[in-house]
């Protein structure tokens, strides 16, 4: 076969078991790959070591506060659209290190080097959906006055292999927010699942290298046209929409005192489920300890949620002391408030709050309540 | 004896004097006296029947209130130009809820109450204007007491849950 | 992206989180519960190094115990030591009200906005402040004495609690001397104290302001700002030229945390000082 030319930007076809390849030069260049797997009955994100450790064969179904992995048998490895977890978790851990003191020979204090692990890591199935959230968080932790250490430093050296999604989640509603079923810029490769192959667009400089020695096929108008039609079939079998969204921050910052909010305060437990797992909350919390002995400190920074009753805490009480003000937060944040802080919608319409929230709450017919309340 | 021109400078000094008509102006200076008040003096005690509504010129009027086991409390002060016994012009009101005393060395005018609310029931025109005015000071009292209420400058410890 | 009044200059940029250890050189006892605390950075290149402007607040850190965010109480053009003036509230001030001449502390800052004064060349300035709310003025009131005919008329509204509460009392002579004009108040007084009872809204009742020409800065309880604010557009200050600092749970100093937000505002970073015309929108929603 004449060898094809990869350059960035270019589309090449990679039989199925070239995955295995690509994912064995990306263990050899020395990332440490994650990847989803199955554990507990759910889609996690885990260390990767063979393309046999993926949910090949799986779907997932979604609805409002439901979850089921169901085998069907096909021969597909990415088709089980992502769980709870996402790759934030990466980025910006749940739990790490501030800063730590230890106390010196005369007993003052002293500023200690925190260790963070930074080997590169290759995320290795990445959703269209997921892809454009760690894109809002770039926007969070990496700005011009200042870039947190941790995000900064694992997201310069992270690879990116981002998968489009051609069976949708139900639950997401990512062709609203214009975030998928097709991945946009920025992977460093995007696979389209075929029946019998891959397409490949090569992203970037890293992912034109991991290529390197895998056999490709030129691709085909059939191959073309199949993606294409896949992504328009997909588009079209959204689970959830939310239309207009541009609209919302104007909509929400201005009804503040909509009744929809006590409505959904009735439902809502306040249990944070949705800021956990939610992709692109970012609030955080500073825990200070200190043993015993006096002679060490430590300073960790945890995920903290406007959800938690300590949250809006001011001197001499709450500043939201109810889930009604704290639900009302939390959505005119996301969709509202965010737009002014970062640019972006704070969502991207990956429909895990939906999925996830044990009272069924759906926040794209809150919205639509909300916008109807309005429009009455 | 406050001579009459001591008075009409008095009022004159007011704000509130210095936008009422002719007409209404002499029929205040008519109803007025001034007293001076050395400080430590009692004006009126809690408890008291005169009726006057004085404004103050100069100086500083303390308005208390003695509360059994707490001694004097001095709940409001009133500095020139401040209006002292509102309550005298309302029909209802005819006992002094509070004492005044002076602070400062101060001068006070006083208006006859049962004058001014016989002038304000023949005029009606005077009557809004007059009412008016006193509307604003009581809700001035008003706002500044639930403000004292709301004890805005507590320590925040102090309102602690257990 | 928000327009904030500046940019906020912390001492190292690519380090905003790591504090720095800075000695207790002096306490200033100014009321029952509050003191000022005079520190000095223990790098001697980070002690002349250091600039804030008026309205902006550092974190103070008790190792082990955590951060406090506290506004600068002290002269921007005093080099070398910084004056805090802390209230003890919770675990962290009232540890730091029973430190010392000689401990230590962390401090990272400075953060936030800070008072417009370039705006406010050729104005009058009214100052309306209640309690703890004067130290971050005290600032302002310092850069006017070095500045006096930059500005027209200079008034100080201050209240507080009792007497006993009043800040910086040994201070008002000077101020008075410098041509600021100073009225005070308390919420409720007592035989000893000869001044004026009552809040300070109404203090506004015997100002005279030309609307056209008076800037507006306050701070203290939310709720007195409230007031004042109330005032203030009675008399036809524009919303744009009555500036505010608020009070949110801060802790990390560089909108990453969350905590603080006010609608699109990160207190710590958009804020503590804003104009009004910003916060109009959301300041009458309960709960927000």
């Amino acid at each position: 076969m004449a060898e094809i030319q990869i350059s960035v930007g270019s589309t090449v076809a990679l039989p199925k078991t070239g995955l295995e390849k690509l994912l064995a030069n990306l263990l050899q260049t020395g990332y440490r790959v994650l990847g989803p797997q199955i554990q507990d009955g759910a889609i996690v994100c885990k260390p990767l070591k063979s393309t046999a450790e993926l949910p090949k064969g799986y779907i997932s179904e979604q609805d409002s506060g439901f979850y089921r992995l169901v085998y069907s048998g096909h021969r597909r490895f990415f088709d089980a659209t992502p769980g709870a977890q996402s790759w934030k978790q990466f980025f910006f851990p749940a739990f790490s290190e501030l800063a730590g003191f230890t106390r010196d020979d005369h007993g003052h204090w002293q500023v200690e080097e925190t260790e963070t692990d930074l080997t590169p890591l290759a995320l290795f199935g990445v959703f269209p959906c997921d892809l454009a959230a760690i894109q809002v968080q770039d926007h969070i932790f990496l700005r011009e006055e200042w870039k947190d250490p941790i995000y900064w430093a694992r997201r310069q050296s992270a690879f990116i292999l981002a998968v489009d999604c051609l069976h949708p989640c139900g639950t997401g509603f990512c062709a609203s927010m214009g975030t998928g079923p097709k991945a946009n810029p920025g992977f460093d490769i995007r696979l389209t699942e075929l029946e019998d192959v891959f397409l490949v667009e090569i992203g970037s400089e890293a992912g034109r290298l991991v290529m390197e020695g895998i056999s490709v096929l030129p691709t085909s108008a059939f191959w073309l046209q199949a993606a294409q039609k896949g992504l328009e079939d997909a588009s079209a079998k959204m689970g959830r929409s939310l239309p207009d969204q541009q609209e919302l921050p104007d909509l929400l910052l201005n009804n503040l005192d909509a009744q929809q909010w006590d409505d959904v305060a009735r439902r809502c437990m306040s249990c944070s489920s949705c800021t956990q797992v939610c992709p692109t909350c970012f609030c955080w919390d500073a825990r200070d300890s200190i043993p015993l002995n006096g002679q060490t400190a430590r300073r960790e920074r945890v995920w903290d949620s406007c959800f938690n009753p300590d949250y809006s805490y001011i001197v001499g009480g709450n500043s939201r002391p109810n889930t009604r003000s704290r639900y009302r937060q939390w959505l005119t944040h996301k969709f509202g408030s965010w737009y002014a802080q970062f640019g972006t919608s704070g969502c991207i319409g990956c429909g895990r709050c939906i999925t996830w929230c044990p009272a069924k709450i759906d926040v794209t017919a809150e919205l639509q309540a909300i916008r109807e309340e309005v429009q009455s | 004896m406050t001579t009459e021109q001591e008075l009409v400078k008095a009022l004159q000094a007011i704000p509130w004097f210095q936008v009422m008509t002719t007409e209404h102006f002499k029929k205040m200076v008519n109803i007025a006296k001034i007293f001076k008040f050395e400080p430590g003096q009692v004006i009126f005690h809690e408890g008291d029947k005169e009726d006057y509504l004085y404004v103050v010129l100069e100086g500083r009027v303390a308005i208390e209130i003695s509360v059994p086991g707490r001694g004097r409390m001095r709940i409001l002060t009133a500095d020139a130009m401040d209006e002292v016994g509102w309550s005298s012009v309302t029909p209802v009101v005819r006992q002094r809820t509070a004492g005044a005393r002076a602070v400062l060395p101060s001068r006070l005018v006083a208006f006859d109450a049962s004058e001014l609310r016989k002038l304000c029931d023949e005029d009606h025109d005077f009557g809004y204007f007059v009412m008016r005015r006193l509307v604003n000071v009581v809700a001035g009292r008003l706002m500044t007491t639930r403000l004292q209420l709301l004890d805005m400058f507590a320590n925040p410890t102090d309102y602690k849950e257990e | 992206m928000i327009q904030t009044l500046g940019k906020p200059h912390a001492i190292s940029p690519s380090e905003p989180m790591q504090p720095f250890w800075a000695e207790i050189v002096e306490i200033v006892r100014e009321a029952p519960g509050v003191s000022t605390f005079w520190l000095q950075f223990l790098n001697k290149n980070l002690r002349e190094g250091f600039h804030f402007k008026a309205g902006q607040f550092n974190m103070l850190m008790v190792p082990g115990l955590g951060e406090v965010a506290i506004s600068i109480s002290s002269d921007m053009e005093e080099s070398h030591r910084i004056g805090h003036t802390i209230r003890s509230a919770g675990n962290v001030t009232s540890t730091i009200n029973r430190m010392d001449v000689g401990d230590v502390m962390g401090v990272r800052g400075p953060f936030g906005s800070w008072w417009a004064l370039d705006d406010c060349v050729g104005k009058d300035i009214v100052i309306a402040a209640g309690g703890i709310g004067l130290p971050p003025i005290r600032p302002v009131l310092y850069y006017v004495m070095h500045h006096r005919h930059d500005f027209g008329k200079v008034i100080v509204l201050y209240g507080a609690r009792t007497p006993n509460d009043l800040q910086f009392t040994r201070e008002y002579k000077s101020w008075q001397d410098a041509g600021i004009e100073l009225q005070v108040t308390v919420d409720r007084g007592d035989d000893s104290w000869d001044g004026r009872v009552g809040v300070v809204p109404i203090l506004f009742y015997n100002t005279r302001l030309d609307p056209r020409n008076t800037v507006i800065l306050t701070c203290g309880p939310e709720i007195m700002i409230r007031f004042v604010i109330f005032e203030a557009l009675a008399r036809r200050v524009p919303p744009e030229r009555i500036f505010v600092s608020l009070e949110r749970n801060l802790k990390c100093g560089l909108g990453s945390c969350g905590h603080c937000q006010v609608g699109p505002f990160f207190v710590c970073k958009d804020g503590p000082v804003f104009s009004f015309d910003k916060l109009q929108p959301y300041v009458n929603v309960e709960e927000f």
